[in-house]
């Protein structure tokens, strides 16, 4: 009888242990797949950019200021070699793009352009996509931290070696709520 | 993040409990079932009992397989609902993509259903074969934000395995309909035969108890639990998309609506973003207290 007592404690602490490797492990690769998602929307908008400039070069060609900024910006984008430098690269995109798409706004026949309308809305898409991967990899990193730094994820975190992770600079921008005003 | 201040939640635990749930579900249907063939076996004729049970036995494992394996495509089926276009509804999809970014979980495949109501439901066995169904109401009111909201709360249920806990809800009230339903007829057949003695008698009272309390116990079981789950989805849909604002716009839409709904069953109401029979607020929690607990996240 004691025996089978011993035996079964045995098995429960090792299961103990083998679910508490698994979780470090399931935690750690969320945060490198989230982080990956993010460089996948990125690598996408980088690419939709040449359509536009085509695009709006068709219709505005006397644009160049604003045009130049924008193939810069990607060229930026597309040269960063980590993450952390493609997401600040993506910012000035970001801007550069949103002078574009004012631009737009004085000639009728880029704004009717289905193609334009087509590429400014999926730029829009994969802006929002980017935006919640940083959310999901900032989600990723606290449950991780989470896991590392409370009991009794701590005794296993020093047992296995594993070790706070740290916030790479593309915490999400928290999105305010929209304030309506009514006058 | 907002929500620390308020009721915390634990996602994670919630699955668990979600999944343990489930499985003792699945155990008490196996269970009931068998027990029935028992009870028919003796009822009827002792000398057929190893018979009996096994048909008892294969007939339960095929209900719950079955159940298991196609709860998605039951329920899709079951409200009429049809697989969305991808290049028609091209919004719906990329909102669902967002989301499945935000909370990391697999693209759910995206169902229109034909409704002038606004409402939403999801279903599946787990993440990997969840389906995320809306109204073709949903898609026409509401606007952007308020419709991802509403996403995001089904992604909530999917991720919460709340989808599996209901699937062997409905499961359960399936199997109970069919108890009933067997007793309900053996007493007809029972009628002809009057050398019945007492274990007869005895089975015969407690079917008969069985048969018209059980739909009612399950039903209050219910009602119980989806609430709480409500609010939970709730939450998950603030932590996907950090915009209690889109959620509260759709709920509010929800409340001025005066849609009648005739397509739905009421076992699958529990399945639904907001309850489609207005006239008995049961399944769902009152949406302004719903209203109330987001405005505070």
């Amino acid at each position: 009888m004691i025996e089978w007592i011993i035996l079964g404690i045995i098995v429960l602490v090792v299961l103990v242990f083998f679910t508490y490797f698994n979780r470090f492990a399931v935690l750690g690769n969320r945060i490198d797949n989230s982080l990956s998602q993010i460089d996948v929307q990125l690598k996408r908008r980088a690419d939709l950019i040449p359509n536009l400039i085509e695009t709006v070069k068709g219709y505005a060609k006397h644009e160049t200021a604003a045009i130049k900024t924008v193939t810069e910006a990607r060229k930026a984008l597309v040269a960063a070699e980590n993450v952390e430098k493609k997401v600040k690269a993506n910012e000035k995109l970001e801007s550069a793009l949103k002078s574009i798409f004012a631009i737009a706004e004085n000639y009728p026949n880029l704004k009717a352009n289905e193609n334009f309308l087509e590429l400014q809305r999926e730029l829009t898409t994969t802006e929002d996509k980017i935006s919640y991967a940083r959310q999901y990899y900032n989600d990723s990193i606290l449950s991780y931290n989470t896991l590392c730094t409370t009991m009794p994820g701590l005794f296993f975190a020093n047992l296995y070696g594993k070790k706070k992770r740290e916030y790479l600079q593309i915490a999400a921008k928290e999105r305010e709520p929209v304030k309506v005003k009514f006058d | 993040m907002k929500m620390d201040s308020t009721r915390r939640i634990n996602f994670d635990d919630q699955i668990s409990r979600n999944k343990l749930k489930s499985f003792f579900l699945m155990v008490i249907v196996f269970t009931v079932l068998v027990i029935l063939g028992y009870v028919i076996s003796f009822a009827f004729d002792p000398g057929y009992f190893f018979v009996i049970m096994i048909i008892a036995i294969i007939f339960s494992v095929g209900y719950i397989l079955i159940s298991y394996y196609n709860s998605d495509k039951i329920a899709i089926a079951s409200v009429g609902a049809k697989e969305a276009d991808k290049l028609k509804y091209r919004e719906f999809y990329d909102l669902v993509e967002g989301l499945t970014i935000a909370s990391g979980l697999p693209m759910p495949k995206l169902y229109i259903m034909p409704s002038r109501q606004i409402n939403a439901f999801a279903s599946g066995r787990d993440p990997k074969h969840a389906v995320v169904c809306v109204t073709e109401g949903a898609l026409e009111k509401l606007d952007k934000k308020e419709l991802e909201g509403v996403l995001a709360h089904e992604l909530g249920h999917v991720s919460s395995y709340d989808i599996r806990y209901m699937t062997f809800v409905a499961v359960m009230v399936g199997m109970i309909s069919i108890v009933s339903e067997i007793f309900l007829r053996s007493l007809w057949f029972r009628g002809n035969d009057r050398e019945n003695n007492q274990g007869n008698a005895i089975f015969l009272i407690i079917g008969i108890i069985l048969a018209v309390l059980a739909p009612i116990i399950v039903y209050f079981v219910q009602l119980a639990i989806s609430r709480k789950r409500e609010f939970n989805a709730d939450a998950s849909a603030v932590k996907f998309t950090r915009y209690p604002p889109g959620l509260i716009g759709a709920l509010k839409k929800i409340k001025k609506e005066t849609e009648p709904e005739k397509k739905v069953s009421k076992a699958v109401a529990p399945l639904f973003f907001s309850n489609p029979f207005k006239d008995i607020g049961s399944t769902h929690p009152d949406i302004d207290k719903r209203i109330q607990v987001l405005e505070k996240m």
